[in-house]
């Protein structure tokens, strides 16, 4: 029973960052309804910026931290302008497609840059704390109090401020956005931008727990942040939440219980059991894709 | 005087021609009725005043500013709002939150909570279910808070796309019982209609559009002596 809490515990410090994760492609998904597979290959970007500045210069944690989240942005909003302005009038295919398409690219650019493959992430902390029977690792302990209260600030700027209401606008009906004079582009490049940041976020807490980086952290990026969106809804933060915890936590328990190379395994096995069983995820939007359904009717 | 003028506009989907050289005038402090069958290019002609569509050619004239193929947000502020066919309300967003989202461009916030005040007025069942989910509410009180959501913008223009449709009898007499009241209250309005029966009551001049073309010009007495349109629009009723 201790190990199950144990597991629990760590799943839940772990799944925190995969939360963010899903955060970032719900954001995107919702204003969008396109998949930006790119996502997870612009935070590599940004960890790679912040490992640069610290190899070359040794750089202070504050300074990696800021370069992996501007570095994040950056590669963002040029995913943004190639796989979904570009082609915003063509079909959501085209965009997953070529978010395909700029993940090899992303990829490509930093193995030339970085032919090592595997380079050195700074720690961000070194301590572990017993409570009672378990052990929580320091770097958990900042991963999910950061995650926390990124969730709440970003809950604030939706649901408290005017751009917020836009962002939600958009996500809910572009065109009903569009007439209350909201300027639909500016909101899905910012929605965009703040996706990034989360995401950056993510993947400065997710290396310097890992203390090292390769090129296929996008790869694992998109694929822990989708999946947990998945699981929870597409679309809904609270969802997000939801899914990135219960993933956090089905790792946790595969790899105590079946071994470590059984955690991807049953991880693919309950996401496939939830497209089979539960499509919409755990917080399906029944609401939400009803009227959508009304307003493609116009 | 015309508050709102378009000459020749042609609005295509791809080589097909919606709107064939539309030209009509709005008059200042009056209701203006475009009547027209499904299909004629009446949602066609209010998405492309309100910025949704480029019309290919020809000018929309706004207190004497040309809006053709300006974005919707240049509309809006110019102070022409759109109440949309289906309502088009943010169904995940309370009613209040609507009504913000209709002041957005708004610049005296100051101001916002007195107007949503006087919506709450004029609505009363709005102001009970302000904290609902505008999904929920039933479609007439969502048809209300789509016409609350563009007065949120203090438009000059309110355009109203087909706001009787899908409601039940009773609902549609409420909803041109307002637009009557708004007029009153001296908003100009450019309503688009199939039910030409309610907007003989209420409109001060029509329009048919048939096919992408402006077939009939006229005020509401001559409409009726119209042995075409009463036919074709008026039935027996007449």
């Amino acid at each position: 029973m201790v190990d199950f809490i144990q597991n629990t515990l760590d799943g839940i410090f772990i799944g925190s960052s995969y939360a963010l994760l899903a955060i970032g492609f719900t954001l995107i998904f919702g204003v969008m309804r396109r998949l930006n597979l790119s996502y997870g290959p612009s935070i590599m970007l940004g960890v790679f910026a912040g490992t640069l500045l610290y190899i070359q210069l040794n750089a202070g944690l504050l300074v990696v931290g800021l370069a992996t989240v501007v570095g994040a942005v950056l590669a963002g909003l040029y995913v943004e302008r190639i796989c979904f302005w570009a082609v915003r009038r063509g079909a959501a295919l085209a965009s997953m497609v070529s978010s395909f398409a700029i993940w090899m690219q992303l990829e490509e650019a930093v193995t030339i840059v970085f032919p090592d493959r595997t380079y050195p992430f700074p720690p961000l902390a070194d301590f572990t704390l017993k409570l009672g029977p378990f052990w929580v690792r320091g770097e958990h302990l900042i991963m999910f109090i950061c995650a926390s209260l990124l969730t709440i600030l970003l809950h604030l700027l939706l649901y408290r401020t005017r751009f917020g209401l836009a962002i939600r606008a958009v996500s809910e009906n572009p065109t009903a956005a569009k007439f209350m004079g909201i300027n639909t582009g500016l909101v899905v490049m910012f929605a965009f931008a703040l996706a990034s940041v989360i995401g950056g976020v993510a993947g400065y807490l997710i290396a310097s727990t890992d203390q090292q980086v390769t090129p296929l952290f996008g790869l694992w990026a998109t694929f822990k942040g989708l999946i947990a969106m998945t699981l929870g809804g597409m679309g809904s933060i609270p969802g997000a939440i939801a899914g990135g915890l219960l993933l956090g936590v089905i790792e946790a328990q595969s790899v105590w219980y079946l071994g470590t190379e059984y955690r991807d395994l049953v991880a693919y096995a309950v996401l496939f059991a939830f497209l089979v069983f539960r499509p919409g995820g755990l917080f399906a939007q029944k609401s939400a894709m009803q009227s959508r359904l009304a307003a493609r009717r116009v | 005087m015309a508050v709102l003028e378009i000459n020749d506009i042609v609005t295509a989907y791809g080589k097909i021609e919606a709107l064939k050289g539309v030209s009509l005038s709005v008059a200042e402090g009056k209701i203006t009725c475009l009547l027209g069958p499904n299909g004629a290019g009446k949602t066609t002609l209010m998405m492309t005043i309100s910025g949704i569509l480029k019309p290919q050619r020809g000018a929309i004239r706004f207190n004497g500013q040309d809006l053709a193929g300006k974005p919707a947000r240049t509309v809006v502020g110019q102070g022409v709002a759109l109440v949309p066919e289906n309502r088009l309300v943010f169904p995940e967003m309370t009613v209040e939150e609507n009504l913000k989202a209709g002041a957005y461009l708004r610049r005296d916030a100051g101001k916002v909570p007195s107007d949503i005040a006087s919506v709450y007025e004029r609505f009363p069942r709005l102001q009970e279910r302000r904290e609902q989910y505008a999904g929920t509410l039933s479609g007439g009180e969502q048809q209300m808070l789509a016409i609350s959501r563009a007065l949120m913008a203090r438009p000059k223009l309110l355009l109203m796309d087909e706001p009787s449709l899908g409601l039940a009898p009773l609902i549609v007499e409420d909803i041109f019982r307002i637009v009557r009241e708004l007029n009153n209250e001296g908003t100009t309005i450019f309503l688009v209609e199939q039910n030409a029966h309610m907007a003989l009551q209420v409109a001060h001049h029509f329009y048919l559009i048939e096919q992408g073309k402006i077939v009939f010009d006229g005020s509401p007495d001559e409409m009726e002596e119209d042995e075409v349109i009463k036919r074709a629009y008026l039935g027996s009723k007449v």
